[in-house]
């Protein structure tokens, strides 16, 4: 295999790799940016997304879907969450959400492996992608091409729809001063159930997506929050444009590092995250210290 | 005021009988739940009394546990002084982690400390030399006690150290949160800009307060290495970190009794909802929950809020006198 060809696949996969990591972090940061939480639950809900998925793409007999409703499912179970629970929460301090939330991971972790069994899932690719492409001359997988692709697009609608859809104007304004919207005759509640459910559907997406090429499991949940934490901290919190950042950034050390220095791969993404916080407490391009 | 010290005295009489009544597996959980009460205090002063919020007190424990487990296995010296070594360890390299994330406040701090106890975490995982990588350290012995006392290697003397470690550390928790310094931490908690405009270095004083809970919560660790056996990566996993933050919580957090009652609610439901049924985490999570909803002030809150609520009618009565 050429140096080039090598080069190459490396940084196809590391990008694919900062694909699924953006749906994680874009959600953690959402949420983080409209309602100063930290949701412990978020890598629950992109396992639960995954299974979902399984159970869908199994139904229907199409990936495709599964990669729909999936999402729409799991968003929907995050805003009756808010709607139930965290909305009787807003005047009390941050320990109070770090408890529910945590609380909220456990139960559909516990949930899941009641509904699904205890055995990690095989989800089979799409067969659109299900082979391999070339690149210069050496085989890769199509499915990891598509998640770039789909990465890439969804980055795209969201810092537009973020830019220029009316909800999005009301993200961005519930972010900076709620209480401003509220006098203007907006109800910042349902902004906010709407933001924790679509939080909640970009983890489940990230997860369906996730999930033909690291089988539906368990394990996903608690590995893949750290992750989460780590770009939504780089990027900034509460920061859209951030989490690509931080999405990209993780994703480059864990691929690069996994495969030319993998004893120190783990640390360096640490010391990423150590680094970038201890020169900006905010994150890249976070606001508050 | 009366009645807390004789409860707390009881309480303390009933821990201390303990091993002449409860067989040796009961034992053995109240040793774990003894030391895992220790680390949860440890994190209150943080927590609870400066509203510092840690995401990754794991950091002390495993610190504490690995340095224990490594001077067991390693040195010939005995096990007290191994303890006292690893809690002294664990609250100097607390200064260092306490410089670094009291850079930054709120959930800045919060994700700073489990930055460090990740990576903590990640050296423990490849450092194999040291710390046996993903294996851990096993078969760490509870070794003679200096001048040839025997007391220790048995479960019971143990037992009794480890008591004795949460009672000194509960005193001096207690001194601390009660002297001038803890009056800081409190204003720190309340107010930390006014508590500057008064003229206190408030830095200085967080990075004590991290140095002093690293130090209690590495010697919770400390005590956990010989009492297990055995430490490994899981001591420094972020999901510990979680639930030690939720046994301050439950308990009631600024109390430093709360947060040894949490860790014990935390274990014993534990122990009994996995021997009932395999969702128990289920359960567990719906508890958290419930506890969040419908009482906030934590187990002590509600024990205390009960007391204070029966005392009541007679306040009113002497107001209108």
């Amino acid at each position: 295999m050429s140096t080039l060809a090598l080069l190459l696949t490396q940084v196809v996969n590391a990008l694919s790799q900062s694909a699924l990591l953006f749906f994680l972090g874009v959600g953690l940061t959402l949420i983080f940016g409209i309602m100063r939480i930290v949701n412990f639950a978020h890598g629950a809900l992109y396992m639960l997304g995954a299974f979902v998925g399984y159970s869908l793409a199994h139904w229907a007999g199409t990936f495709w879907l599964a990669l729909v409703l999936a999402p729409l499912i799991v968003g929907a179970v995050g805003a009756a969450f808010e709607l139930g629970i965290l909305r009787r929460l807003y005047r009390r301090d941050a320990s109070a959400f770090l408890l529910v939330t945590f609380g909220l991971a456990l139960v559909v972790t516990e949930a899941v492996r009641l509904i699904w069994g205890p055995d990690a899932l095989q989800v089979p690719a799409p067969k659109l992608f299900s082979g391999v492409v070339f690149l210069l001359g050496e085989p890769f997988p199509a499915y990891r091409l598509f998640l770039v692709a789909a990465g890439a697009v969804m980055a795209i609608a969201i810092w537009q729809a973020l830019e220029r859809t009316r909800l999005g104007l009301l993200i961005r304004a519930t972010s900076q001063n709620a209480e401003m919207v509220h006098a203007l005759g907006i109800d910042v509640n349902l902004v906010r159930s709407g933001v924790f459910g679509i939080g909640c559907g970009l983890a489940a997406l990230g997860g369906v997506l996730a999930a033909p090429l690291v089988t539906a499991s368990h394990a996903m949940a608690s590995t893949v929050i750290i992750d989460a934490f780590v770009i939504v901290i780089i990027g900034g919190m509460g920061s859209f444009a951030g989490s690509l950042i931080g999405a990209l950034l993780v994703g480059f050390v864990q691929v690069f590092g996994n495969y030319y220095l993998p004893d120190f791969a783990l640390a360096f993404m640490y010391l990423l995250m150590l680094l970038v916080l201890v020169v900006r407490p905010g994150g890249l391009l976070g606001k508050e210290a | 005021m009366r009645w807390p010290r004789a409860l707390g005295l009881a309480f303390v009489a009933l821990l201390i009988a303990a091993p002449f009544g409860l067989p040796a597996f009961a034992m053995t959980l109240l040793t774990e739940l003894v030391i895992l009460g220790l680390f949860a205090m440890s994190l209150d002063l943080m927590v609870g009394y400066t509203r510092l919020i840690s995401f990754g007190h794991v950091a002390a424990y495993g610190l504490g546990a690995y340095a224990s487990g490594y001077m067991l296995l390693n040195t010939s010296l005995p096990l007290p002084f191994v303890v006292i070594l690893a809690t002294l360890l664990t609250g100097v390299i607390a200064i260092g982690v306490g410089w670094v994330c009291t850079l930054a406040t709120g959930v800045s701090f919060a994700m700073l400390t489990l930055a460090f106890a990740q990576l903590l975490y990640a050296i423990a995982f490849k450092w194999t030399s040291v710390t046996g990588g993903s294996d851990g350290l096993a078969g760490i012995p509870r070794r003679a006690g200096p001048m040839g006392l025997t007391l220790l290697t048995t479960k019971t003397g143990f037992y009794y150290f480890a008591l004795a470690c949460l009672i000194g550390s509960f005193l001096l928790c207690r001194k601390l949160v009660a002297s001038p310094f803890g009056a800081v931490l409190r204003g720190i908690r309340e107010n930390e800009a006014k508590t500057v405009s008064l003229g206190f270095n408030t830095r200085l004083y967080k990075i004590a307060v991290v140095a002093i809970a690293y130090a209690l919560g590495g010697l919770a660790g400390a005590l956990y290495a010989p009492f297990a056996g055995f430490a490994n990566t899981e001591l420094l996993f972020w999901l510990l970190s979680g639930q030690v933050l939720i046994m301050v919580i439950v308990g009631g957090s600024g109390t430093l009794i709360g947060p040894i009652l949490g860790a014990a609610f935390f274990l014993l439901l534990e122990h009994q909802l996995s021997s009932v049924t395999e969702a128990w985490a289920l359960f567990f999570g719906l508890i958290f929950i419930g506890f969040v909803l419908f009482a906030p002030e934590g187990i002590w809150g509600l024990a205390t809020g009960w007391v204070k609520r029966r005392e009541k009618p007679l306040a009113k009565v002497r107001l209108r006198d």
